[in-house]
């Protein structure tokens, strides 16, 4: 057995995406079925009868009412088939719709239970696209694979049964062709051709990813002169998936020849057996042979589509793998993912929490420690800067303190609590503004309540008017209703943290992470921003993370983080007045 | 309903020849296999036994396998002009990317610039490998039927015939509110593809404001409201099928009953009747074939008008303008090396990118190896002006003039090899660190790439790594801090030979100021003997800058030395204290 195979069915084995789901709609599911095969049936039939039809008639008859029940039915099926078939077409993808909605639930629990890291995890921009194709070519996969497989088996099961009442020999020859285009055809298709398709698919990635990165250092290209050299870049590759491609049309095309010279086997079989069972006299039980062989020809369109549907299958089946790597949360009725993101209501002292971490070590497992025993203490109301190189330990800390992270050893508290445990309650504790600000593609009003869902309008506004944005607001089309991000209204980077902060105004929480707030502003508009910041969150308790000096010297407390250390801590007053680094640092950073 | 520019691409004529004939001989092949069947069917019918109907059985199978085999020659030949076009157009799109540089890759996106490179062009091929057949047999195949069928049963071929535009009018009529209907359908498709997304990325944003579950079930409502959108879209959309469905399936009863009643009658034998009724559904097939492959053809029929637009066929012509080629400066004066004494100078210089200005009115001079400081906010043209200078963008009015030669672009061969470009973030490629020191001197040897690498403050990195040089890095590979990549990309214009002229866009914006300090002490000695530019909004560069060029709304709004511009009050905004110090 072939080795894809063989990895296929394991798949499917341990699959824990698309298979839960099967049963929710069961009834939608087995109409989409009955009328696939209903179909099917009445094109059949309507050739069936139709052949009957001018049989009979061709031994002319006295009374035309004598073939009645063949002219109803060929009248039925004629008028049924395209009815059914409309209604098979509704159903299914009525039934497909519903379960990608239940599959785009899970993917986003999925990553949900990643939390606050998936951002940071490598999964983004065009992989994430990629997950959420998955979801699509898994709807492809029922409506083009799966209904035709389960349909031609039915039909093929229906042969055999029917050729069975005539007799054992009959149904045995019906069933080898049944299982010839059913099974063994599409097999031998996958074998040869699905092997091809997935190593074009990888070839096609690899080059997707050259493609991309020449792209994106297309400046350094046009600046080097090196014409002849990105051309045969962008061609590398291309010669192979070339010939994969060439090789699986050629297959394909061998294929439908030897499954239509089966095909014309089967029909002429079919004859034979008629003209056997049938034949001898003029008419009368002969009638039978021409129903019979008329009849097989639609059912050669729902077998001929197997292969293709198999080679396709095979195709959406790394979709289907992809899901199943990803990890699987928990399932509950309530849709409480596995850390419990329910608040619990534990009684937290919001009003006035002191932050206390004792000797915390923190290291990613296999990895050299991250934070090496660091001690502090934050009174209510402290505004505390983080300062360090990248990579010395800052955003792990500030993952530490709102309790995304669990310290190696020692204690993080706040309020007396320790941070992990808050769970879902983190929210009502921390505060968190980002490098960058995410802004849904939804309206104002929708961005700002995520922050406090039971808001006014009026307290909406009066949290713009705080951070400086009553202007805008009055600019926008449609007030807060307008939606961000659509036809051209963008925000600038200074409008987008502003808004950041309205929302952590809205949140309301007695401890603000900043974390690296302004990167990216230019001095002016980071200092207006930073300004505003400290003004609003005066009475909080903050920890800005930095890289540079920019508002540090507004803060109560400065501390240098050096490969998970603390180097240097202090009042900036009094550091710039002790410190010659930082005094160094400053200078740098005025210019003057 | 057939694309004209199908018949201007090479080859196409012949193409569409070879379909026609192939079409007439499956057609031909479709009457062998009607006759045949209804032959021995009917000797059958008559009580003969099977042995009298071996010879027509036979050809029956013959003209059945037949009927395949010359689809099989049909689409071997097509698929060789399909991809011999196709190959084609991806060499000229990846030269027109080239050529075109970062102006062009802007404008499309860089994911939808691979995809068009890739995906799209498979499209096409695709398109041309069965819009030709369909189309072919869609106007060869049911006349020649038609003419058949006219000659055993002139009823049956009426019905045929008058069945053939109705179903062609429906289709027309109905694929038309349900292309709109579609239209409207992919609108909300793209909002629900965007909503999911968009709760993705956003996911740690929502868990920070501990909204995340009910995130899932608003995804869930939304795909749901979708479904229900579908559906309604669905109806009329897989109505256009079901008409054509209906039309084949009553047609074809109606022939049925009428060749029963005659039969009957005796007006008709059984023998062309029973020809009738087996090659109706043949009569059928290419429409059937020709509407399910309608919408994979649109694709590729959108594609290919995407494709020529950006290869500059009926190009937009402002876009035309915006990424001139540099080709087109071939004949231009050869810009020699940079002197000591050499001079560029603009003249009422201006760029805008679709009718909006993002430099206007630029004059200004630069000579020697001085080095250039370029101010201004966020927004006011400093990466604009760094490009031009660097001659990646090229300007839409005024001139330029290079010790004496007015030239319309600084985008020409013998000025970029001259220029070193360093932006925010360099790119790294995803290739060995030594193809990424060497890229714009792949012949460097390997006591020059030392130099660099000591030069630039990389020695110990390269040390570090598992294969040292031969590591990959980039994308796949091992990645870079931000630091490290600012320092590769000096060291590609310390190994870059001929060198004079290095371009800066804000190198250390994004770097922490201690890593910025670093880079600083490697950076300054390197700029001596140079044209420099360093455009940036981090004020302790400007001390070590001969002149500055101060921007804002892209127009220069002060010029000269770094002690005589920090005087004017225009100046302020750029000093974190500047408020203050107004205020005091």
């Amino acid at each position: 057995m072939n080795s894809s195979l063989k990895e296929t069915i394991a798949l499917l084995k341990r699959d824990a995406w698309v298979k839960p789901y099967l049963g929710r709609y069961r009834k939608i599911l087995s109409l989409a079925l009955v009328l696939g095969c209903c179909t099917v049936l009445f094109a059949a039939g309507l050739m069936f009868t139709s052949g009957w039809l001018i049989a009979g008639s061709a031994e002319m008859p006295y009374s035309v009412l004598m073939l009645g029940t063949p002219l109803l039915c060929v009248r039925v099926f004629g008028v049924g088939k395209p009815i059914l078939h409309y209604c098979e077409r509704l159903a299914s993808h009525d039934w497909v719709l519903r379960f990608t909605s239940n599959l785009r639930k899970q993917l986003y629990r999925s990553f949900d239970a990643e939390g606050v890291f998936f951002r940071a995890s490598h999964r983004l921009g065009d992989a994430l696209g990629l997950l959420a194709e998955d979801v699509e070519h898994i709807q492809n996969l029922y409506l083009r694979c799966v209904f035709p497989t389960a349909i031609a088996l039915a039909a093929g099961v229906g042969l055999c049964v029917l050729f069975g009442c005539f007799s054992p020999l009959a149904c045995l020859v019906c069933f080898v062709f049944v299982s010839l285009e059913l099974f063994v055809v599409p097999a031998v298709s996958v074998s040869i051709n699905g092997k091809r398709q997935s190593m074009a698919k990888e070839l096609a990635a690899k080059r997707y990813a050259t493609y991309a990165d020449n792209i994106l250092g297309i400046t350094d290209w046009t600046l080097s002169g090196r014409k002849a050299d990105f051309l045969t870049q962008c061609e590398n590759g291309q010669e192979d998936l070339n010939r994969l491609k060439a090789q699986a049309h050629a297959f394909d095309r061998k294929r439908d020849l030897a499954q239509q010279a089966i095909f014309a086997c089967a029909i002429i079989a079919l004859i034979c057996w008629a003209a056997i069972t049938f034949g001898g006299m003029r008419g009368g039980q002969a009638n039978w042979i021409l129903a019979f062989a008329l009849g097989a020809f639609p059912l050669i369109d729902a077998f001929a589509v197997m292969p293709v549907a198999a080679t396709q299958a095979q195709g959406h089946f790394d979709s289907i793998a992809r899901l199943n790597d990803l990890s699987l949360p928990v399932e509950g009725e309530t849709g409480t993912s596995p850390e419990s993101e329910h608040a619990q209501n534990i009684n937290l002292d919001l009003k006035h929490p002191v932050v206390e971490l004792k000797n915390v070590e923190f290291a990613y497992p296999g990895q050299s420690p991250t934070i090496c025993g660091i001690s502090l203490s934050l009174s209510p109301g402290q505004h505390l800067a983080l300062l360090g190189k990248s990579g010395s330990g800052k955003t792990t800390l500030a993952h530490l303190l709102r309790g995304d992270l669990t310290p190696t050893s020692g204690s993080i508290t706040a309020g007396g609590l320790p941070c992990s445990e808050l769970g879902g309650d983190a929210p009502r504790m921390f505060g968190v503004c980002q490098q960058a600000t995410y802004l849904f593609n939804d309206t104002l009003r929708n961005n700002l309540l995520i922050a406090k869902p039971q808001a006014s309008d009026g307290e909406l506004e009066r949290a713009l008017e705080r951070v400086g944005l009553k202007k805008l607001l009055a600019r926008l089309p449609k007030g807060l209703d307008t939606v961000l991000d659509e036809a051209g209204l963008r925000f600038s980077g200074g409008e987008r943290h502003r808004v950041a902060l309205a929302r952590i105004l809205l949140q309301d929480a007695p401890i603000v992470i900043l974390d690296e707030p302004t990167v990216s502003l230019d001095p002016r508009t980071e200092h207006e921003v930073l300004d505003t910041m400290f003004e609003v969150l005066a009475g909080k308790t903050v920890v800005l993370i930095t890289h540079h000096l920019q508002g540090v010297s507004d803060m109560d407390r400065v501390l240098f983080l050096e490969n998970g250390r603390i180097v240097l801590d202090g009042a900036p007053e009094e550091l710039e007045r002790s410190n010659q680094h930082y005094r160094a640092l400053l200078e740098l950073e005025q210019g003057f | 309903m057939f694309d004209k520019r199908l018949f201007t691409l090479p080859g196409a004529k012949s193409a569409i020849a070879w379909c026609i004939a192939t079409s007439l001989l499956l057609a031909a092949f479709m009457v062998g296999q009607a006759a045949t069947l209804a032959w021995a069917l009917t000797l059958l019918w008559e009580g003969n036994t099977l042995s009298d109907v071996a010879a027509e059985l036979g050809a029956f199978a013959l003209c059945f396998i037949g009927k395949q085999a010359v689809s099989t020659i049909q689409a071997k030949q097509l698929e060789l002009f399909a991809a011999a076009r196709t190959e084609e157009f991806r060499q000229q799109l990846a030269k027109r990317l080239y050529e075109g540089g970062s102006p062009l890759t802007q404008r499309l996106g860089t994911g939808a610039a691979s995809t068009l490179c890739l995906d799209g062009i498979d499209n096409i091929e695709q398109y041309l490998s069965t819009a030709l057949p369909r189309t072919v047999a869609l106007v060869t195949v049911p006349f020649v039927l038609l003419a058949v069928i006219v000659f055993q049963d002139w009823v049956s071929a009426l019905i045929a015939l008058l069945v053939f535009p109705a179903i062609i009018l429906q289709m027309v009529l109905i694929g038309s509110t349900a292309q709109e209907e579609a239209g409207k359908q992919h609108r909300e498709y793209q909002r629900l593809a965007n909503h999911f997304i968009d709760s993705l990325r956003g996911i740690d944003t929502l868990k920070y404001f501990g909204r995340s579950n009910e995130q899932a079930d608003r995804v869930y409502e939304t795909s749901e409201q979708f479904r229900i959108a579908t559906m309604k879209t669905l109806r009329t959309a897989t109505l256009s099928g079901a008409v054509l469905d209906a039309f084949s399936t009553i047609s074809l009863a109606a022939v049925a009953v009428m060749l029963g009643f005659r039969l009957v009658d005796g007006s008709i034998a059984l023998l062309p009747a029973l020809f009738v009724l087996v090659i109706m559904p043949d009569y059928f097939r290419p429409i059937r074939e020709f509407a399910s492959d309608y919408h994979a053809t649109l694709n590729g029929k959108n594609t290919l008008t995407q494709v020529l637009e950006v290869l500059g066929g009926s190009a937009g012509t402002e876009a035309k303008k915006e990424d001139r080629t540099p080709e087109l400066q071939v004949d231009a004066p050869k810009l020699e090396p940079w002197q000591e004494r050499s001079v560029l100078t603009f003249e009422h210089i201006g760029l805008s990118y679709e009718g909006e200005a993002a430099l206007e009115d630029v004059s200004c001079s630069f000579g020697g190896f001085r080095k250039y400081g370029i101010v201004g906010p966020s927004g006011c043209g400093k990466t604009t002006l760094a490009q031009l200078l660097a001659g990646v963008l090229q300007p839409t009015q005024g001139s330029i003039v290079v010790n004496d030669h007015a030239i319309e672009t600084l985008s020409m061969p013998s000025w970029r090899k001259q220029v070193a470009y360093l932006p925010q973030s360099p790119h790294i490629f995803s290739t060995t660190l030594r193809n990424n020191l060497t890229f714009y001197q792949p012949d460097a040897t390997e006591a020059e790439i030392a130099h660099a690498l000591e030069l630039v403050g990389l020695t110990s990195l390269v040390a570090e790594l598992p294969e040292g040089l031969d590591t990959v890095v980039g994308e796949g590979g091992r990645s870079l801090s931000g630091g490290q990549s600012q320092r590769v990309a000096l060291a590609r214009a310390v190994l870059h030979r001929t060198c004079r002229v290095l371009v800066f866009d804000e190198p250390t914006a994004h770097l922490d100021i201690e890593t910025e300090w670093e880079l600083e002490q490697r950076m300054l000695p390197l700029m001596e003997d140079k044209l420099v530019f360093f455009a940036t909004h981090r004020l302790h560069w400007l001390s070590e800058m001969d002149e500055v060029l101060l921007l804002e709304d892209g127009q220069v709004r002060g010029f000269g030395s770094f002690e005589s511009l920090s005087k004017e009050d225009s100046f302020a905004y750029l000093s974190s204290r500047g408020k203050e110090g107004g205020d005091e």
